[in-house]
């Protein structure tokens, strides 16, 4: 069933009306998770084109993001700081991956909720969120997906987070992964080596730290 | 009085401290920040100087050091710490020495063995220091730091007697190391994954193990104190730096005893047995100053046993005053509790500047002679037209008490008695603690009855060998043989000393 967006805005600093413009999308098919639909544009010249774009069905509605990522910072008394990885079988690629934890956006759930939550299911820790990203493209040459990013922080010294334990759901097999912040981009070459793919953000996360080691020490968020 | 051993420059008293970790290596605990932060609790045992030695534990894995001169604070920055990065490591705090702090007099020393590489942290002062180098050096050993030290790392690179028909035998070197030597030494000393903790079979310095909790475990909760919690061992001159790193006393190291801590756990391989069934020798001057007052050693706590000297003082030389003081701060709980057992209030009468310590180095005469001004200042009011008295640890030379009874009486105190917490000194310490020629002694250049007026006091006196002993010895468990060196009070040695 085709659906109509109203046409994009001209932006205050004067950009020309010769921005590109939506039209209609056409939804091709759909399955239980994922819909593929045709979007008619405008380009600047004013051509109409189309583009092919995958979305999820459980789209929350309003600005909310598809998915929540969580950044983990372990802390422990006397310990280096670690973040913890996720390490599962994707069919996308008939491979193990490694990525942050993370998780789709329940309906009637906050993004902290939800990074709370995937974050225990997932690894058994509990952790308090310190910081978040606005919603940002998962892969925007293709999909509408977005995700935004929490950072939290786990204290390993709390009874609760002493021997963590998960809680998949049915169908979930995730080895968890506790690797130490000043070794990541190490430990993701090695994983990479050995024939895993490597979440693409997890590693730009990585090999920022690994750039800016040289000039200012990062500094894990207190 | 304990700061006339300071200020005179000359005392041989360190701190030695180790860690290893637990569970998977690399290990996530921070190993060399632990070991900094033991020797931060060591460090009133030594603030001249101080080193760290790390490894990953491997066979043929690096050992990383950093060693400078000052206050641990000051030598190890952050970067230092993540350099030291390792699975385990031991270090090393010293006081002040001759000949100053050039870094390879630091400690901990690393050599290479036929083994591999070895690092020593070493408490103590050999007995036999002399005769041991002369042998050594005639044995074409090549010296490079003038320490004692040094002498007992040469000897663990040296074949035992028995061979190594399997390999490496550590606990035969060290225990042929232990044959050339007597006394005194508290160790600690890494190869590969592991750790030794020595000590001499006298047990003249103390030496100690404990057991890294997690922090959850030290915060209350009783079901985390099993063994599989464990995260690591440490050994220690003193347990007072448990507190800091979260672990707790495990036990102390037996004298004569070799220790091995590996990821497997702690193991006692022997106990070297002294010569002739003699008595062992803890320092008693451990209990008397030296050591912090919240460490345990032998099973009690450093304080109760300086309560019980203060008691024992009041027993055997009772005053009748108005107000019973200390001098700041090792005095204190003998003070307090022999204030307690007359019924007379204790209160401050001397404030220290905690400023001028353990480092203060003494310029020319004319400025020594304000020293203890420099160092104390009177709280007069708490003094004026009564009589004072005031419990010090010990007098050695006894130059800096008798300006303290002069600042108190010129504030105007009516009378200042004097009571030592400790015998008078009169014989000299070959295990470490550099004592003064006998004639510079001045318990054997005065005479007690004497004592007093020279030093300006309207009544001065000691605690008895007896009764120091006594205070001592009296919390004890009695399941294993007890024995301390009381040489520089009565002029008997533990050991025969013709070498």
């Amino acid at each position: 069933m085709p659906s109509e967006k109203a046409a994009g805005e001209i932006s205050e600093n004067g950009t020309s009306s010769q921005s590109s413009t939506f039209i209609k999308q056409e939804d091709l098919a759909s399955g239980k998770w994922l819909k593929l639909s045709n979007v008619y544009y405008a380009d600047p010249t004013g051509r109409q084109r189309v583009w092919e774009v995958t979305s999820r069905t459980t789209k929350v509605a309003g600005d909310l993001p598809d998915a929540v990522v969580i950044i983990p910072i372990l802390r422990r008394n006397l310990h280096y700081d670690c973040t913890i990885l996720v390490k599962q079988f994707r069919p996308a690629f008939c491979k193990y991956t490694i990525e942050f934890p993370a998780g789709l956006l329940d309906p009637n759930e906050t993004v902290e909720t939800c990074a709370k939550r995937e974050l225990k299911e997932e690894t058994g820790y509990t952790g308090v969120v310190k910081h978040s990203t606005p919603a940002s493209a998962l892969d925007g040459g293709m999909s509408n997906s977005t995700a935004q990013f929490l950072t939290v922080q786990i204290d390993g010294d709390l009874p609760e987070n002493q021997n963590p334990e998960q809680k998949s759901d049915e169908g979930e097999f995730i080895e968890v992964l506790t690797v130490p912040m000043d070794e990541l981009l190490s430990k993701l070459n090695e994983y990479s080596t050995e024939g895993m793919v490597v979440d693409s953000r997890l590693y730009m996360y990585a090999l920022a730290m690994e750039h800016t080691k040289g000039m200012v020490q990062p500094k894990t968020p207190k | 009085m304990a700061t006339a051993i300071e200020d005179y420059g000359l005392r041989e008293a360190c701190g030695v401290f180790g860690c290893i970790a637990n569970g998977p290596w690399p290990t996530l605990l921070d190993v060399p920040q632990i070991i900094s932060l033991g020797l931060v609790g060591l460090q009133h045992r030594g603030q001249e100087s101080a080193g760290i030695v790390t490894s990953q534990g491997q066979k043929g894995s690096k050992f990383v050091q950093k060693k400078g001169g000052g206050l641990i604070s000051s030598i190890f920055s952050e970067e230092d710490i993540s350099k030291l990065k390792g699975n385990l490591g031991i270090g090393h705090t010293r006081y002040s020495t001759f000949g100053g702090s050039d870094v390879s007099n630091i400690q901990p020393f690393v050599v290479e063995t036929l083994h591999g590489l070895i690092a020593v942290a070493h408490n103590g002062e050999l007995v036999n220091s002399g005769p041991l180098k002369q042998k050594l050096l005639r044995h074409g050993v090549g010296l490079s730091t003038g320490s004692d030290s040094e002498l007992i790392m040469q000897l663990l690179t040296q074949m035992p007697h028995c061979g190594e028909p399997n390999g490496a035998n550590w606990v035969g070197r060290i225990r042929h190391m232990m044959e050339q030597t007597p006394t005194s030494y508290s160790l600690a000393i890494m190869h590969q994954g592991s750790i030794f903790a020595v000590r001499d079979p006298l047990g003249n310095r103390p030496l100690c193990i404990g057991k890294l909790l997690p922090l959850a475990a030290c915060t209350g909760n009783v079901s985390l104190q099993a063994d599989d919690s464990c995260e690591g061992w440490v050994v220690s001159s003193e347990s007072c730096s448990f507190g800091a790193i979260g672990a707790r006393l495990y036990r102390d190291v037996m004298p004569g005893e070799i220790v091995e801590l590996s990821r497997e756990g702690v193991k006692s391989h022997c106990v070297v047995a002294r010569p002739e069934a003699s008595l062992p020798a803890l320092c008693i001057f451990e209990y008397v100053y030296f050591a912090r007052p919240d460490s345990i050693l032998e099973g009690q706590m450093v304080y109760e046993v300086r309560k019980r000297c203060g008691k024992q003082l009041a027993i055997e030389a009772p005053a009748e005053v108005d107000i019973v003081s200390t001098v700041p701060e090792s005095a204190t709980p003998a003070a307090i509790a022999y204030a307690c057992a007359l019924g007379i209030p204790y209160g401050e009468v001397l404030c220290k500047n905690r400023y001028v310590g353990r480092t203060f180095i003494q310029p020319s005469s004319r400025l020594r002679k304000l020293g203890v001004a420099m160092k104390f200042g009177v709280l007069s009011e708490n003094i004026l037209n009564k009589r004072v008295l005031i419990v010090d640890d010990s007098i050695v030379r006894g130059n800096t008490m008798r300006p303290i009874i002069q600042m108190l009486k010129n504030a105007g105190a009516k009378e200042v008695h004097v009571r030592i917490a400790s015998p008078p000194i009169k014989h000299p310490c070959y295990m470490g603690i550099n004592i003064p020629t006998r004639e510079e002694l001045v318990a054997n250049t005065v005479s007690i009855q004497d004592m007093a007026q020279y030093f300006g006091a309207d009544s001065l006196h000691y605690l008895s060998v007896e009764g120091l002993v006594k205070a001592v010895q009296s919390g004890i468990k009695q399941d294993h043989t007890i024995g301390h060196c009381v040489a520089c009070l009565t002029g008997n040695y533990p050991v025969n000393l013709d070498w």
